[in-house]
């Protein structure tokens, strides 16, 4: 009894258990879904998710909400195959440029909150929309394809057969969760979401903190971003968009609150698995995408029922 | 002596509300007298129902979000229910009922669903924005179902008299406006911005919390079906996922009127204003020829000025 309020009590732990049992359940009855490259698949799949709700978890945290997580993958997917140059052989120098103009992007999105007094959510999305046109101007709308060795590797590689994707997730979620738990950085983050005045009046920079969030919220995004280009091998307008809603809908499954100050990046990681898995399951069940969508709408609401209410006033 | 006590509270709370309005009230109007200068088709009477048809359903959808803001919540299924609306309309105005058999289908619907929206974040305590998200897939899934692609069946008159050569529209807005204004009249509508600004405060002074967010999640559906049956009108035809722009527009319009995301702040004649100054802007770039891709560029830069220089100027103010 008591170890059953523990995991109700534990948010991570339960949406865990919940891919666990998905999982589970999901090999026994439909063929071929629980085959390791499957498995992998997914998890290949929720890396880019998972990647990208890195940054939106630690904003989230914070209070504040970034809603140019999309249009930032877009981006960076887009760019990386435009200025990559043509005297680096190894591609890194087009990466690192991609990284930098979206860290860039997260700043001006921090330096529209702070400075401007924007609130995050319309700065944000203002943000996205200004990006959606800008890049229709610059790319011109058509498909690129990349030729970036590093991007390629990143994207198709499989050391001791897992995917590098994977394997950058693993180094993202230890990173992530370092800075949450045990740097004083994230102490910071936490503060400041669970009480800004208290944090403010306790000496916490409210100005730099938030500068600093949105510039990680902005390079986690241009990272998925590149991973997501290399899985694809094409970039093209539109592409990050799915990835939106999707990083919001992890971080919140993984029990993190929505107003800020309480979760752990622990809960976002099953929560992209079970997100990915909900998705292959519907594709699984042959239907129309109207009823694809009321489906995927459902399992998220009463996915949220288990694990994502906040807590009663 | 009690009653004084009560006007001078009355105009304080007012005064405060309308902090910044004035402001607004001036940027609108200084963009309508340009847009009157470069378009002067806009004064007769032909070119101003043009014009305030293309307003009407930014003012319902904007009326809806701001609706919900100031009660401390936010929709991100605007856009979806606009689509729903507006294949509702196009799938039952041809059935046995006609249109005020499909006028109350679309807003039986909106009700319906803004209802149960309302109930699951009232009673089972999940943040609004997350149940709209997941609500958004599930509506458009609904419209998507109900007419896979763009068709069904708008009687011509009914297109004629919403969104032909008359200001019907406008005059239908100025109703709606009217009801929004005894609506607050009520407690129950006195409740939303209660609610919004303090609930703890209003939950003690015996405000039921709960139904006047499941009332003001029913009203938001209402506005929104709405306006998805006046663009079913306007095309004259449905289309399962013609609604998808108003989300963002109705937030974005909400916040250039002043309403904020705390709930409680703002009023709804800044969010109709907010979303007047939105169309009007758009319909400018529009005749200007600039290429949508630009109007992005130039909205996201609009809506951040829009939002920063009110707060620097107070600041500033401040500061001095």
């Amino acid at each position: 009894m008591s170890i059953v309020r523990t995991v109700f009590r534990n948010p991570p732990l339960l949406t865990f258990l919940l891919v666990a049992l998905v999982w589970i359940v999901a090999s026994l009855t439909l063929r071929g879904f629980g085959a390791y490259g499957h498995l992998r698949y997914l998890l290949e799949l929720a890396a880019v998710i998972g990647i990208a709700a890195a940054g939106q978890t630690l904003v989230i945290l914070m209070g504040g909400i970034d809603l140019s997580v999309g249009a930032v993958i877009t981006v960076t997917a887009i760019l990386v195959p435009l200025i990559s140059p043509a005297w680096d052989p190894t591609g890194l120098a087009g990466v690192g440029l991609a990284l930098l103009i979206a860290v860039g992007i997260g700043l001006l999105n921090g330096a529209g909150a702070t400075y401007l007094r924007v609130p995050p959510i319309i700065m944000t999305l203002a943000m996205a929309t200004f990006l959606q046109g800008l890049l229709v101007i610059v790319a011109g709308g058509s498909a690129v394809t990349v030729q970036n060795p590093a991007v390629i590797l990143l994207g198709q590689a499989r050391p001791l057969g897992v995917p590098a994707g994977v394997l950058l997730w693993i180094v993202v979620s230890a990173v992530v969760l370092l800075l949450i738990h045990r740097m004083p950085i994230g102490a910071r983050f936490l503060a400041l979401g669970a009480n800004p005045l208290a944090a403010r009046l306790s000496g916490v920079s409210i100005t730099r903190n938030t500068l600093v969030l949105y510039a990680l919220s902005g390079f986690f995004a241009g990272l998925a971003g590149i991973l997501l280009l290399g899985m694809n091998r094409q970039g093209y307008v539109g592409i990050g968009d799915p990835y939106l809603l999707t990083s919001i809908a992890a971080v919140v499954l993984g029990g993190t609150s929505i107003l800020g100050g309480r979760g752990t990046y622990a809960g976002t990681i099953p929560g992209a698995i079970l997100l990915v898995t909900t998705t292959a399951l519907i594709t699984v069940v042959n239907a129309s995408p109207g009823w694809r969508s009321i489906m995927f709408g459902t399992l998220i609401l009463a996915l949220l029922l288990i694990s994502g209410r906040e807590a009663r006033r | 002596m009690s009653a004084s006590a009560s006007n001078w509270l009355y105009g304080a709370v007012q005064h405060r509300r309308n902090r910044g309005l004035g402001g607004l009230y001036v940027v609108v109007a200084a963009f309508l007298v340009l847009y009157a200068a470069l378009f002067p088709g806009i004064l007769s009477i032909g070119g101003f129902s043009k014009f305030t048809q293309n307003w009407f359903p930014l003012a319902l959808v904007t009326m809806a979000q701001a609706l919900l803001m100031l009660n401390g919540g936010i929709t991100l299924a605007i856009g979806p229910l606009v689509s729903l609306g507006a294949v509702i309309a196009a799938t039952t105005m041809g059935g046995a009922f006609g249109v005020p058999g499909g006028l109350l289908a679309v807003s039986i619907a909106g009700i319906a669903i803004g209802a149960i929206t309302g109930v699951v974040v009232a009673h089972l305590r999940l943040p609004a924005i997350i149940v709209t998200l997941a609500g958004s897939f599930i509506i458009g899934g609904a419209a998507l179902i109900l007419l896979p692609r763009p068709g069904g069946f708008v009687p011509d008159w009914l297109s004629n008299a919403l969104a032909g050569h008359t200001p019907i529209a406008f005059v239908v807005l100025v109703v709606i406006v009217g009801h929004w204004k005894l609506f607050l009249a009520t407690p129950l509508g006195l409740g939303i911005y209660a609610a919004g600004d303090n609930p703890l405060g209003a939950f003690r002074s015996g405000v039921p919390i709960e139904r006047v967010k499941i009332v003001s999640f029913a009203l938001s559906g209402l506005l929104a079906a709405l306006a998805g049956l006046f663009v079913a009108a306007q095309t004259g035809s449905g289309d399962p996922v013609i609604g998808t722009p108003f989300t963002l527009n109705s937030i974005a319009a909400a916040v250039l009127g002043g309403v904020g995301f705390i709930g409680g702040k703002g009023t709804m004649r800044g969010a109709i204003c907010g979303s007047l100054l939105l169309s009007v802007m758009i319909n400018v770039m529009f005749f200007l020829g600039f290429p949508p891709v630009a109007q992005y560029v130039a909205q996201g830069l609009i809506i951040v000025g829009a939002v920063a220089v009110p707060e620097l100027l107070a600041q500033w103010r401040a500061g001095r």
